[in-house]
């Protein structure tokens, strides 16, 4: 296959090699871990635990609420002494006893079992947003796939995490990707990695010719350019296929995971482990020993890098993720959470403050730059005059805030923070517009719950009722033709209701795959009222057989 | 720790880098017109440098900005030198500083400093000079000695009106334009109507300009976009017009290698504030001045129309930026002004 591009792009100075000399190690076990209820995109985790609890590792800490959720477990084994709004607290026993689910072969679990395993260990994206992965598993119901992309670019600076995962477990990666590619249909598995990573890629190539079944693998080795590691990106480079404004990889056909899910979801079908560890890169020169690590997820941050040896006096700032996109921490006491993939604690002189900024001279430096092929400096300029319309028309949403612009800005601009200040305040004008429709919405559910409550109290009355009758005599002859004629109809009405709960599952599950870091309350809202109706219709269905036992069985 | 926004990897370049670069590129153009024209070129690129750091600190004051990042981004002082290099030899001091005043004070502060100009501030000083003092803007004098006589007297403006017509003469372009229309360009060539070696000293001067740009294009300073169409769209026009008449017309060679063609591509319409952004723009607008100099050189009152001519293609910047807008990855192909940010 010829090697195609996507414009733009750069060559920053990788650093990885500080952190993909030493090999894979694990952490030492955390004396308490403090897991947030939402690592993931979407609506946070309910708490089904209560302070005082004994848990032991793979334990259900809490349940996921909504659709786009995830649920938690627990990474260490001991006690659950805290429970805030946001955080489960648990201090450890030191024991380490885990509870596994039952082991599962994908190769013959049926694909609904695999599924609702995934869900179940709750499984998320180990890459960036943290998107379910039981969702992204189902693609298949609304989007023909034939492309898995294995995502092993890892084109930030710093991060080898996945580097690392394909040196020690090609194999493991490979094979979940085989068990990836049975749920979503796919043809074909194409790992694209970038070629800065020479022991990663002997790794795939000597695995590659024993999981060659029941899917197909290619490995494309793609020049080192960021942000290679982009899903469009890279679906770009490794398939030349655009995915379109505001669309999803899905819409042309191929999926898109990061090496860490695919080990993840392996290990949770093939030996029933829950989400509860996960590898972090820790880099950067105020830690003595930088590499990679198997870190319990909940893990203080404070702790995981004075266990890496951190020299507090040269730390100038901690930042979560790469340098280009990354979030600097504000502070330590933070925890490992699923989405963390890389910790940098650097010095001053490593990663300095940016000088100051300038003003625009347009002289177009990031336009050459943009993998979007956007204007950055028309961007930054009607950014700043809160010009939206304007905005909106040079196509901000698709700005994929890589940070390239910023990165070769002579005028030292903060073009992307300013891009993400104005997409947010455009989202919540959209938010405030939509509030009537979504105060709609809550008034249907309510409706559609006391519907349902209604029908299914009904429906009890009507099996006590039939069961009182049964031993007495038959139905009465009266009822004998309107029962058929409305068990039709209801039986219509429940296959409608199941349509509208699967529309209104797509149109959330889009949305959120789209819109990741976002809240998407109307949508969860819409999903839970078209989940109450089928159940209403449920009971009704339900209801109307227990009157009329004798009639049915079509 | 500092929370802001994630640090720098590795700054880029500043502003200040990319000007200093210009500057230096500016060098072998001073250079060989120095070596023509004397000492004169050197003067005014000094007065001009100079009155415009003056000026700019003066403004800077007036609208209590701080001084060094402003100075030190060496803006200023480039306008200056562009502008002192694009003066006849020797212009006197008051010339430079109400050319420098319009370009610095008037054409880039008054509409908000660096970066907030919709003209080239060193053609808005020269376009004002232009109409404003006909006669010492065309004041250029044949080639001459590194120091030629009565320099002083000519920056100092102490020179009488009478003795400035004897030093002076006329630029190839000058000669061309007055030939008459009944002189067919055979015969004026013939006549040999510029003193000796004029012509060899403004395509030396323009060979030099050529050089610089090349290293303002090598050093990525500078994209090749707006340089390339100008001169391309010249040579077209400048091509048919001579195929047609070329008894009438100059050649193609002698309109790329005389006036300020050259030094214009590379040093004046890619000054990235005044002009378009988007790739396909800039191919615009670099095409835009090459076809307005030409059609103002062959049917216009003036002989050379760089100045005019990117003034008139800032004009059209805004509108080129809206129109040119690149279709972003992943747009659909047709048109993307159909609200398609809004469906999200």
């Amino acid at each position: 296959m010829p090697d195609y591009n996507f414009p733009g792009g750069i060559t920053p100075p990788d650093r990885k090699e500080r952190s993909n000399q030493s090999p894979l190690r694990t952490a030492t076990l955390p004396i308490s871990v403090v897991l947030p209820l939402k690592q993931h995109s979407g609506s946070a985790a309910l708490p089904v635990v209560n302070i005082g609890d004994t848990v032991r590792v793979g334990n259900l800490l809490a349940q996921r609420d909504g659709m786009v959720s995830a649920n938690l477990h627990a990474s260490v084994s001991g006690t659950v002494t805290h429970i805030s709004d946001s955080t489960i607290t648990i201090e450890a026993d030191g024991q380490d006893q885990w509870q596994l689910l039952p082991p599962l072969d994908w190769r013959t679990a049926a694909n609904e079992m695999l599924v609702e395993r995934l869900d179940t260990c709750g499984l998320t994206g180990l890459g960036g947003a943290g998107f379910p992965t039981y969702i992204k598993a189902q693609v298949a119901k609304h989007h023909s796939i034939d492309t898995l992309v294995v995502n092993a670019a890892e084109c930030e600076p710093y991060i080898t995490a996945d580097d690392l995962t394909l040196r020690y477990y090609a194999n493991d990666v490979l094979e979940g990707a085989q068990l990836i590619a049975k749920l979503c249909g796919a043809e074909q598995i194409v790992v694209g990695i970038e070629d800065n990573k020479p022991q990663a890629i002997g790794a795939l190539k000597a695995a590659l010719p024993h999981y060659q079944q029941p899917t197909g693998i290619t490995l494309k080795v793609i020049e080192t350019r960021y942000p290679s590691g982009g899903e469009r990106q890279l679906i770009k480079k490794l398939l030349n296929r655009d995915i379109p404004s505001g669309g999803l990889p899905g819409d042309i056909g191929a999926l898109c995971h990061n090496p860490g899910t695919l080990l993840a979801a392996l290990y949770a079908v093939r030996d029933g482990k829950p989400l509860v560890e996960r590898i972090v890169t820790l880099t950067g020169d105020a830690i003595n020993a930088p590499g990679n690590y198997w870190v319990r997820l909940g893990t203080p941050i404070k702790a995981l890098l004075a266990h890496a040896g951190l020299e507090t006096k040269h730390l100038h700032q901690v930042i979560v993720g790469g340098p280009m996109m990354g979030t600097p921490l504000t502070t330590l006491d933070a925890p490992v959470t699923k989405t963390t993939n890389c910790l940098i604690a650097a010095t001053y002189e490593e990663l300095p403050p940016a000088p100051s900024e300038t003003p625009c001279i347009r002289c177009g430096a990031c336009e050459s730059v943009c993998p979007v092929q956007l204007l950055p400096q028309q961007l930054h300029w009607y950014a700043r005059a809160a010009t939206d319309d304007a905005l909106e028309k040079l196509h901000l949403f698709d700005c994929i805030e890589c940070d390239a612009c910023s990165f070769v800005c002579p005028s030292h601009i903060p073009l992307v923070q300013d891009y993400r200040a104005a997409k947010q305040r455009i989202r919540l004008k959209r938010i405030e517009t939509a509030k009537a429709d979504h105060a709609k919405h809550r008034f249907e559910f309510r409706q559609a719950r006391l519907a349902r409550e209604e029908a299914e109290k009904q429906a009890r009355r009507q099996a006590r009722l039939a069961q009182k009758h049964q031993p007495s005599s038959n139905s009465p002859p009266s009822g004998s033709v309107t029962p058929t004629a409305d068990l039709r109809s209801l039986r219509i009405a429940q296959t409608a209701a199941k349509a509208a709960v699967k529309k209104a599952e797509k149109v959330l599950a889009r949305a959120a795959e789209q819109d990741p870091h976002q809240r998407h309350d109307d949508l969860e809202t819409q999903l839970a009222t078209a989940q109450e109706n089928l159940k209403a219709a449920d009971a009704r269905l339900a209801e109307a057989r227990a009157a009329a036992p004798k009639k049915e069985t079509p | 720790m500092s929370m802001m926004r994630a640090s720098q990897l590795g700054a880029a370049p500043p502003t200040a880098h990319l000007m200093r670069w210009v500057i230096v590129a500016t060098l072998p153009g001073i250079g060989a017109m120095t070596f023509y024209f004397g000492l004169g070129i050197v003067s005014n690129v000094l007065l001009a440098a100079l009155f415009a750091l003056a000026a700019e600190a003066l403004v800077l004051k007036f609208r209590r900005r701080p001084l060094p990042p402003a100075l030190m981004d060496s803006s200023a002082l480039l306008t200056g030198v562009l502008l002192g290099a694009s003066l006849p030899p020797a212009s006197p001091w008051w010339l430079i500083g109400t050319g420098v005043i319009a370009a610095v004070v008037v054409a880039k502060q008054l509409y908000g400093g660096l970066g907030h100009n919709p003209f080239n501030p060193a053609m808005v000083g020269y376009a004002l000079l232009l109409v404003s003092f006909p006669t010492y803007m065309t004041l250029w004098s044949p080639p001459q000695p590194l120091i030629p006589e009565n320099l002083w007297g000519k920056i100092s403006g102490t020179l009488p009106g009478s003795a400035l017509d004897a030093l002076s003469g006329a630029t190839p372009l000058d000669a061309f334009k007055h030939k008459g229309e009944a002189v067919l360009a055979s015969e004026f060539w013939a006549d040999r109507p510029l003193p000796e070696g004029t012509l060899n000293a403004w395509r030396n001067v323009a060979l030099a300009w050529l050089a610089g740009g090349l290293l303002l294009i090598g050093k990525r300073i500078i994209s090749w976009h707006i340089p390339v169409s100008m001169l391309v769209s010249m040579t077209v026009l400048a091509t048919l017009f001579y195929a047609s008449a070329p008894s009438h017309y100059a050649s193609p060679f002698f309109h790329l290698v005389t006036g300020a063609t050259l030094f214009g591509a590379f040093f004046i319409a890619t000054d990235p504030v005044s002009a378009a952004t988007s790739r396909r723009g800039k191919l615009i607008f670099g095409a835009g001045i090459g076809v307005l100099v030409m059609v103002i050189r062959t049917f216009g009152g003036y002989p050379d129309a760089v100045a005019f001519a990117v003034l008139l293609m800032n004009l059209c910047v805004p509108l080129l930026d809206i129109y040119t807008v690149p279709r972003p990855t992943g747009q659909p192909k047709s048109q993307q002004r159909t609200g398609q940010g809004e469906s999200r």
